[in-house]
C-alpha cells in the first residue's frame, strides 16, 4: 500500500512521539472550584427546601425500572396485579394479602394499557398464577404506538433487556428519590417547569395533550397512594386534574392524512384485534393453571360521564368477558363498592383505596373460586 | 455505563481515587483495565469477552507483522487483522442488513427466498472499539508505530473507558506513548477535566436531552405531512441534538482521561460555523475523518491523483463512512450526500478560489449558512428511519405540504429557535479558536458563575439516562 516511511524521531521512540498535550487554561482551578461546589450545593438545598415549601415530600418516581424490578419479584404462582393507574391507586397491597393470602405484587402502570404485560405474562412459561387485570376502555385498547402502548412496552422491553448498569442506577436512584423532594421529573424538573408556560399554541396545531401534575406518591412495592393535597374536599389541585382528564380521555380527532373513514374502520380492526390477542393470552395462562379477574375500578364525576358515553360498557366489558371466558368484577354492579367519591374523578384516595380494597377482596375471591 | 447515570457517578470517583490513590504505575494500569472491562461489561457482561479476544488478536497480529522482514508477509498479517476486525463488525451490525439486501437482490432476479432472521444483539460501541484496535495493526504496518510488548497496555489502550463506547476514536499510537510514564497527578488538569466533563454532561442532559431530543424524536416519528416551520424546526432540533449529544460524549471522555492524567485530542472544534464541507469535516468527528483520511482517502491516491479519480475517492471515503454509522441506505444516502457536497465544492473552489469576493466577509458569511443548511439536509437522512420519512421531511421542509400538520407546541419551537441561534453564534464566534483560549480570556468570576449555572442545571434538569445517540454505531 501507500503508507509514508516513519521519520527517525518516530523509530526511535518506539511510536510517534507525544506531540499532543491538552492545554489547560491557567486560571485559579481551586478557588474556582470550592466556590462552585459552595453555590452548587447551597442552590440544590435551596430548591429542596422550596420544593418542600409547596407541599412536596420524598417518594419514588415510577418508571420501568422500578416496574422491571417488581416483575423480576413474580413467581410462578403470585398474584399479580396488572393495567392502568386505578390499579394502582386504588389497590392496598396490605388489605389484599390478608384477604386473598399472598402479598400481590403491583404491576399496573398509570398511563398505560395492561396488554403488554399481559401478553408478557402468557409467555412466562412459568407463570401459573393470578392476575387481576384493571380495565379502562380507553386504555385497553390503545392502538400500538400510542402513548399507553409504548408505556407498557417500554417496561417490557426494559425487563427483558436492562443491564447491570441500569440496575444499579435505579438502586441508587432508589435511595435518593426516598430524600429528596424535589426529584419530581413531571413537575419540578426543567422540562416540568417549561411544560407550564402558559404560552397559546397556534391555531389548529395537534399538540400532545398535558398530563396531569404530581399528584401521588409511591413506595418501593410500586403501591400508589394519592397525596393528601390532591384528596382534600374541594382541592384546587383535584379540579386542575378533573380538567385535564376530559381532554386525555376524548378521542383524538383522525389524523389528517388518512380519510376518518378509513382511521375509524382501521380503529374498530385494532379493538377487535386486541379482543382476540387477550382471549388467546388469557387462555394460554389458563391452560397452565393460571386464573385472571377482570376489574372495572371506579370513577366518578365527569369523566365516568365521558367514558360510559364513548365507550359504553355494552361494547366493551360484555364482549370482553365473553370473549376471555373469564370472571369480572364491575364497581358498580355492586351496592358496597359503589359508594366511593374519586377526588379528581379517576382514582380513590389513599383511605378510601384501603376500604375498597377490603370490599372488593370477597368479591375476588368469589370471582377467583378462592 | 452512561456518563449522564448515577451508577457512573459513583464508578468514576470510586476508579478515580483509588488510581491516584496507589503508587505504583503498574497498579494503576491494571486498576484502569479492570474499571474499563467493568465499564464494558456493565451493559452485557459476555460481550467484554469479545472485546478482549479482537484485542488480544489485533495484539498478537500487531507483533506478527512488526516480526515479519518481507513487505509481502507485512502484508499478510495485515490482511489477516483487518478481516478479523472487519468480518467482527461485519457480522454483529450488517449481518441483517447483508442478509436483506441479498434477499432483495434474488427477488430482482425472481428468486424467492427466505433468510433467517438473525438475532444478533449489537455489542455496543463495536465501530469505535474495532477501530482504536485496527489503528494498532495498521500503524505498525505503516512504519509509524512499534509493536508493544504489554499486551495489558494493549488491552487499555483499546478500552480505556471514557473513550471506550462513542470515541473519540484514539488511536493506539496516540495512546501507548501516554502509557509509558506514569502520569502525576496536577491539580489544576484534575480541575480542567471536571470542568470539561460537566459541560459535556450539560450538553448532553440539558441541550440534547431536555430541550431538543422530544420535538426532534416526534417530528420524525410522526407519520403525516407536517409544514415547512415543523418540518425545519424538526431538523434544526436534531441538527442540535445530535451535535450536543455527541461533542457532550467527547468532552466528558476528554475530561475524565484528563482527571486520570490522560490527554485525547479534541473531536469536534465548532461545526456549525464551517464555511464548506472540507471545513465542516474539519470540525466534526475529528477523530473519524482523520482516521478515514488517513487509513482510506490517502491509500486510495487522495488528491495526489487525477481529478475524477479524487472525486471518486471522496465519495468512496464517504459512502463508507456513512456505513460506518449505521446498517441502513439511509446512512449511505448520508454519506454519499457529504461525498458530492465534497466533490462539488472541490469543483467550485477551481473557478471561484481566486476571485476576490470569495474572500469577502459577507461571502465566507454566506457560504457558512449554505454549509450549515445542506449539513441539515443531510441530517434528514440520517435521522430518518426510512425513505419514505426522509422523502416526506425534505417535502415538508420546501414547502411541499402547505396544508400539513403542525405538532410542535409555541414552548418547542421557542427552544428550537433559541438553542439553535444560540449554538450558532456561539460556533462563529469561537470559530478561529481553541476552546481553551476562549476559557483563558474570560475572568475567573464568569467561570465560577457558568460552571455553577452548568453544574446546577444538571442537577435541576433531572436527566433520564438516555443513550447517547453514538452508543448504536
Amino acid at each position: 500500500m501507500f503508507f509514508r516511511r516513519p521519520s527517525r524521531e518516530e523509530q526511535i521512540h518506539g511510536g510517534p512521539p507525544l506531540e499532543f498535550e491538552r492545554p489547560i487554561p491557567p486560571a485559579p482551578w481551586r478557588g474556582i472550584a470550592v466556590v462552585v461546589t459552595i453555590v452548587v450545593v447551597a442552590a440544590t438545598a435551596l430548591w429542596e427546601l422550596y420544593a418542600r415549601s409547596l407541599g412536596y415530600a420524598p417518594t419514588l418516581n415510577d418508571n420501568e425500572d422500578l416496574w422491571a424490578k417488581a416483575r423480576r419479584k413474580v413467581q410462578p404462582e403470585s398474584i399479580v396485579i396488572i393495567g392502568d393507574s386505578r390499579a394502582w391507586f386504588d389497590v392496598d397491597l396490605d388489605e389484599f394479602e390478608k384477604g386473598l393470602g399472598k402479598r400481590p405484587i403491583q404491576l399496573a402502570m398509570p398511563g398505560s394499557t395492561a396488554w403488554p404485560a399481559l401478553a408478557d405474562l402468557a409467555d412466562d412459561k412459568n407463570f401459573h398464577g393470578t392476575i387481576i387485570c384493571s380495565f379502562v376502555p380507553m386504555l385497553f385498547f390503545a392502538p400500538p404506538g400510542s402513548p399507553p402502548m409504548e408505556r407498557a412496552e417500554k417496561s417490557v422491553k426494559r425487563l427483558h433487556s436492562q443491564t447491570p448498569a441500569q440496575r444499579v442506577s435505579e438502586e441508587l436512584g432508589i435511595r435518593l428519590e426516598e430524600r429528596v423532594a424535589f426529584l419530581k421529573p413531571d413537575d419540578l424538573s426543567l422540562e416540568g417547569l417549561l411544560n407550564q408556560l402558559p404560552l397559546p399554541n397556534r391555531p389548529g396545531a395537534r399538540v400532545p395533550p398535558t398530563f396531569p401534575p404530581y399528584f401521588e406518591t409511591e413506595d418501593r412495592e410500586r403501591r400508589a397512594r394519592m397525596w393528601e393535597k390532591c384528596a382534600e374536599p374541594g382541592s384546587e389541585l383535584a379540579k386542575r386534574i378533573q380538567q385535564i382528564w376530559l381532554p386525555l380521555f376524548t378521542p383524538p380527532p383522525p389524523p389528517s392524512y388518512i380519510p376518518p373513514d378509513v382511521f375509524m374502520a382501521k380503529m374498530k380492526e385494532g379493538i377487535q384485534k386486541r379482543f382476540a390477542d387477550v382471549a388467546a393470552a388469557v387462555e394460554k395462562i389458563r391452560a397452565r393453571g393460571g386464573k385472571i379477574v377482570f376489574v372495572r375500578f371506579p370513577h366518578s364525576g365527569g369523566l365516568k360521564e365521558l367514558e360510559d358515553k364513548i365507550m359504553p360498557r355494552q361494547q366493551n366489558w360484555n364482549p370482553l368477558l365473553q370473549m376471555t371466558k373469564a370472571p369480572g368484577i364491575y364497581y358498580s354492579d355492586f351496592p358496597e363498592l359503589s359508594g366511593f367519591n374519586c377526588p379528581e374523578w379517576s382514582h380513590l384516595s389513599a383511605g378510601d383505596s384501603v376500604e375498597f380494597s377490603k370490599r372488593l377482596v370477597p368479591h375476588l375471591r368469589h370471582a377467583l373460586k378462592m | 455505563m452512561l456518563f449522564n447515570s448515577l451508577t457512573f457517578v459513583v464508578f468514576f470517583v470510586v476508579v478515580v481515587a483509588l488510581y491516584w490513590s496507589v503508587a505504583g504505575w503498574q497498579l494503576r494500569k491494571n486498576i484502569l483495565v479492570v474499571a474499563s472491562y467493568i465499564f464494558y461489561g456493565a451493559w452485557n457482561p459476555p460481550f467484554a469477552a469479545l472485546l478482549f479476544t479482537t484485542t488480544a488478536m489485533d495484539f498478537w497480529l500487531g507483533r506478527q507483522i512488526g516480526k515479519s522482514q518481507t513487505h509481502s508477509a507485512k502484508k499478510r498479517w495485515l490482511v489477516a487483522s483487518v478481516c478479523m476486525n472487519l468480518s467482527m463488525l461485519g457480522f454483529f451490525k450488517y449481518g441483517n442488513f447483508l442478509l436483506q439486501n441479498f434477499q432483495w437482490l434474488l427477488a430482482r432476479l425472481g428468486i424467492i427466498y427466505q433468510p433467517p432472521h438473525l438475532d444478533i444483539l449489537l455489542p455496543v460501541g463495536i465501530s469505535f472499539y474495532t477501530f482504536h484496535s485496527l489503528s494498532y495493526t495498521l500503524d505498525i504496518y505503516r512504519g509509524v508505530l512499534q509493536p508493544t510488548r504489554s499486551l495489558r497496555d494493549f488491552v487499555l489502550a483499546v478500552s480505556f473507558f471514557p473513550q471506550l463506547v462513542a470515541g473519540p476514536i484514539v488511536r493506539a499510537g496516540d495512546f501507548l506513548p501516554q502509557l509509558q510514564h506514569p502520569p502525576r497527578l496536577k491539580p489544576n488538569q484534575f480541575l480542567w477535566g471536571l470542568a470539561l466533563m460537566t459541560l459535556g454532561l450539560f450538553e448532553k442532559i440539558v441541550l440534547a436531552d431536555t430541550l431538543l431530543s422530544g420535538p426532534a424524536d416526534r417530528i420524525f416519528g410522526y407519520p403525516g405531512p407536517l409544514v415547512a416551520l415543523d418540518s425545519w424546526a424538526g431538523v434544526l432540533a436534531f441538527a442540535g441534538q445530535i451535535f450536543f449529544d455527541f461533542a457532550g460524549y467527547s468532552i466528558c471522555a476528554i475530561g475524565a482521561a484528563l482527571t486520570l492524567g490522560f490527554h485525547l485530542k479534541d473531536n469536534f472544534r465548532f461545526p456549525y460555523a464551517a464555511i464548506g464541507f472540507s471545513d465542516f469535516w474539519r470540525r466534526w468527528h475529528i477523530s473519524l475523518s482523520t482516521f478515514l483520511r488517513d487509513y482510506l482517502y490517502i491509500p486510495l491516491g487522495g488528491n495526489q491523483v487525477r481529478p475524477f479519480r479524487m472525486a471518486l475517492n471522496l465519495v468512496i471515503v464517504m459512502f463508507l463512512g456513512g456505513l460506518w454509522h449505521g446498517a441502513a441506505w439511509t446512512f449511505v444516502v448520508w454519506g454519499l450526500l457529504h461525498g458530492s457536497y465534497l466533490v462539488i465544492e472541490r469543483v467550485l473552489r477551481i473557478f471561484f478560489e481566486d476571485k476576490t469576493w470569495a474572500g469577502h466577509p459577507l461571502t465566507r458569511v454566506i457560504a457558512g449558512f449554505a454549509t450549515y443548511g445542506a449539513v441539515c439536509i443531510a441530517w434528514v437522512f440520517f435521522r430518518a428511519s426510512d425513505f419514505t420519512i426522509a422523502s416526506r421531511m425534505l417535502t415538508g421542509m420546501f414547502g411541499g405540504h402547505p396544508t400539513g400538520d403542525m405538532i410542535l407546541t409555541t414552548r418547542e419551537l421557542l427552544q428550537i429557535g433559541i438553542v439553535t441561534i444560540g449554538v450558532i453564534a456561539l460556533h462563529w464566534t469561537m470559530r478561529e479558536e481553541s476552546f481553551e483560549t476562549t476559557v483563558m480570556r474570560l475572568p475567573a468570576w464568569a467561570i465560577t458563575a457558568i460552571g455553577s449555572f452548568m453544574a446546577f442545571a444538571i442537577i435541576f434538569t433531572q436527566g433520564t439516562s438516555n443513550a447517547f445517540i453514538y452508543f448504536q454505531f
